[in-house]
């Protein structure tokens, strides 16, 4: 018990604005609890909306990749989204055009080598040059690939959508509500260890240097083209699997669901959870989903019915007007990041952290490293 | 001045790390490099100085790679690297630092100062997660080197502080550090000194010197006279994009194009 606590308050909770931050998601959390179990909110309402808020936890992980590791400036999330939701849907449902109804693992896997694949043909071009050209380059590919879902309608049946698209893991004996909440859970932690474990390395110094200056990486010798391309596509495949599990907990897409907003709305959750850092990165996808979806329910309020205004359309001033509040009083993020990407293992008994070592948790101690209170 | 006093650098040295043959590089209609040939011989330090504008930074990014050149080789240890890209260069021994430091955005000193080693098992993704155990080492090794070299520096104290934090002089003394793990045969270093408090410029003079000593081969701009006179040997001189002159300390200090050129500079 001790140890969990001391991993918590180690990796989650850096200081007393942080301490305050996950106290109000706690408290937050025991309000859904106590709705759910008050009978005030549906469980499977809130399943739902936990497996759409993992959904997009994964979406800002991968954008946080790209942009929060490495600086590159990525404009189609929602197309890297796109393409994983359609590998699975075009593989998995029975009546897609292609017809064939395979495992759900196999539209994974197709999302990660398609989206991968794609990613890599942005980058060739892109990422040599200045790192404006791949946000150009990026904002074509959204709408190109939009396109060609729309009109090659032969191989995916463009407007119509594809329906029939299997649930995962039907076999176990939860609702499918929980299922695909559960199957979530275990992605974002998949992806969140592999990303830990990348990040606090040489690889991800690597990447910060370039972000902050790649002349200073090029004359230093590290391949900057290489890195950055590594950064891309796990970025972009991370964004494709989430799509891939969309497909599994909508059932259903079609084009529409490529809108530009749903890259809008990652770079939101990324910049306000603390771009760079996985933890802002999830939470500030939970923070702005919230925005989203609480404000659906403002017109059913009876205070704003009777002011006759039409609250719900002014969703995105409601999300601009608390970006603008959390980057007046807290610049870098909810929670921005703080790790030295120093490899862990390599810290204790190294006296890297000098006298502020000395409660050092065994793994390194992530909370000691005496210079991170910046 | 004209053409003829224009001497050219000396390329008759011995053990020659890094030369240069007819270097070219013209941005419009204004030439900044113009035909430069130079060597540098293992073992020394080398000054480069010129008036404002005369080319030298310009030389180091042709010969570091950032500017593609428009005539000319670049040669490193015998071997042209004039098609390789700046990284590439690097790694084939020929390192070179910024006239402005570059600063980086949330790293700490000991962070920015493990950047330096290269390439790195732990720049692998691979090796992150299949041998992890010789990440580990080759990270303890690099930490260790790192607080040796920081400490050696005499700013061993920073080696907890955001790298944003320090002042100009520190950082050019974190990027001369930095630099050095790198392993180069060379070291361009791009005015190490400039708007670095005298005491601190002399801790910087006296640690080039002891890194020279132990074998360190250095090319360095600087535009403190005192500084690079007392420090390299020989110098070369850079006017209007070509080599004025070659020759030692006091060679330089006593010629006349040499003098000429930097009142000419001054000059209306
Ligand atoms: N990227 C560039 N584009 C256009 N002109 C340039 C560029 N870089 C340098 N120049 C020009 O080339 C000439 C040489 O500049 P350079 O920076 O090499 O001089 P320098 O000897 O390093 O001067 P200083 O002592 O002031 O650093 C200058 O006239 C400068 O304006
Ligand atoms: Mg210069």
């Amino acid at each position: 018990m001790s140890a969990v606590s001391s991993w918590v308050s180690e990796t989650l909770v850096r200081d007393a604005t942080e301490r305050r931050i996950f106290a109000t998601l706690g408290l937050i959390t025991v309000l859904l609890v106590v709705g759910v179990l008050t009978g005030v909110i549906g469980p499977r309402f809130l399943l739902f909306q936990i497996a759409l808020v993992g959904m997009y936890a994964l979406l800002s992980l991968g954008l946080n990749v790209q942009w929060g590791y490495a600086g590159l400036i990525n404009f189609s999330v929602a197309a890297f989204w796109g393409i994983g939701a359609y590998c699975a849907a075009l593989l998995t449902a029975p009546n897609s055009p292609l017809g064939l109804g395979l495992h759900p693992v196999f539209g994974f896997l197709a999302a990660i080598v398609v989206s991968a694949f794609i990613a890599v043909l942005i980058g060739i071009p892109t990422l040599r040059l200045r790192e404006d050209y791949l946000a150009i380059a990026s904002l074509g590919l959204a709408e190109v690939i939009r396109a060609i879902i729309l009109n090659e309608d032969q191989w995916t049946a463009g407007s119509s959508g594809i329906s029939g698209i299997p649930e995962l893991l039907s076999w176990l004996p939860l609702t499918d509500a929980a299922t695909t909440a559960a199957v979530v859970v275990f992605l974002i932690a998949v992806v969140y260890l592999f990303l830990r474990r990348v990040h606090r390395s040489p690889w991800g110094r690597v990447l910060r240097t370039i972000r902050s200056d790649e002349d200073l990486a090029k004359a230093l010798g590290k391949n900057t083209y290489q890195f950055k391309m590594q950064a891309f596509v796990i970025g972009s495949v991370i964004m494709a699997i989430a799509g891939a599990f969309y497909a599994h907990l909508n059932l259903y897409i079609d084009p529409s669901d490529l809108v530009p907003l749903t890259t809008f709305y990652i770079w939101i959750a990324v910049i306000l959870g603390g771009t760079g850092s996985n933890r802002g990165a999830v939470v500030g996808a939970a923070v702005v989903i919230a925005i989203r979806e609480g404000t659906r329910f403002l017109n059913d309020i009876g205070f704003i019915q009777t002011l006759g205004v039409d609250l719900a359309p002014l969703r995105l001033l409601f999300v601009g007007g608390l970006i603008i509040l959390i980057m007046r009083f807290r610049q870098d993020g909810l929670l921005p990041p703080k790790d030295e990407l120093i490899w862990p293992a390599a810290r204790d008994g190294s006296g890297a952290g000098g006298a502020s070592a000395s409660g050092a948790a065994p793994d390194g101690g992530t909370s000691s490293n005496g210079g991170d209170d910046r | 001045m004209n053409d003829d006093a224009y001497e050219g650098a000396r390329l008759d040295k011995s053990d020659v790390v890094l030369k240069t043959t007819g270097l070219e590089k013209a941005f419009g209609g204004l030439v900044a490099t113009d035909s430069v040939s130079i060597e540098v011989q293992r073992g020394t330090i080398t000054g480069m100085i010129g008036p404002n504008g005369a080319g030298k930074s310009t030389l180091f990014n042709l010969i570091s790679g950032f500017y593609e050149n428009d005539a000319g080789h670049v040669t490193v240890n015998g071997e042209d690297v004039t098609d390789l890209e700046p990284h590439e260069r690097a790694r084939k021994g020929l390192v070179r630092t910024f006239q402005t430091p570059r600063r980086l955005e949330g790293m700490s000193v000991r962070e920015a100062m493990l950047v330096g080693p290269g390439p790195q098992k732990g720049e692998s993704i691979f090796s992150l997660f299949f041998s992890g155990s010789d990440v580990t080492e080759e990270e303890r090794a690099n930490i260790e080197q790192t607080r040796e070299l920081l400490e050696r520096f005499e700013i061993g104290h920073l080696i907890d502080q955001p790298s944003t934090d320090l002042s100009g002089g520190q950082m050019k003394l974190v990027e001369l550090a930095r630099a050095f793990t790198t392993n180069p045969d060379i070291l361009l270093l791009d005015e190490p000194v400039a708007g670095v408090n005298p005491t601190l410029a002399n801790d910087i003079k006296r640690f080039i010197r002891e890194l020279n000593e132990e074998g360190q081969t250095f090319l360095i701009i600087e535009h403190d006279m005192p500084f690079i006179m007392d420090l390299a040997d020989p110098i070369i001189v850079l006017d209007q994009g070509k080599v004025l002159m070659e020759g030692s300390p006091d060679e330089v200090r006593s010629d006349d194009r040499v003098i000429e050129a930097y009142l000419g500079g001054a000059g209306p």
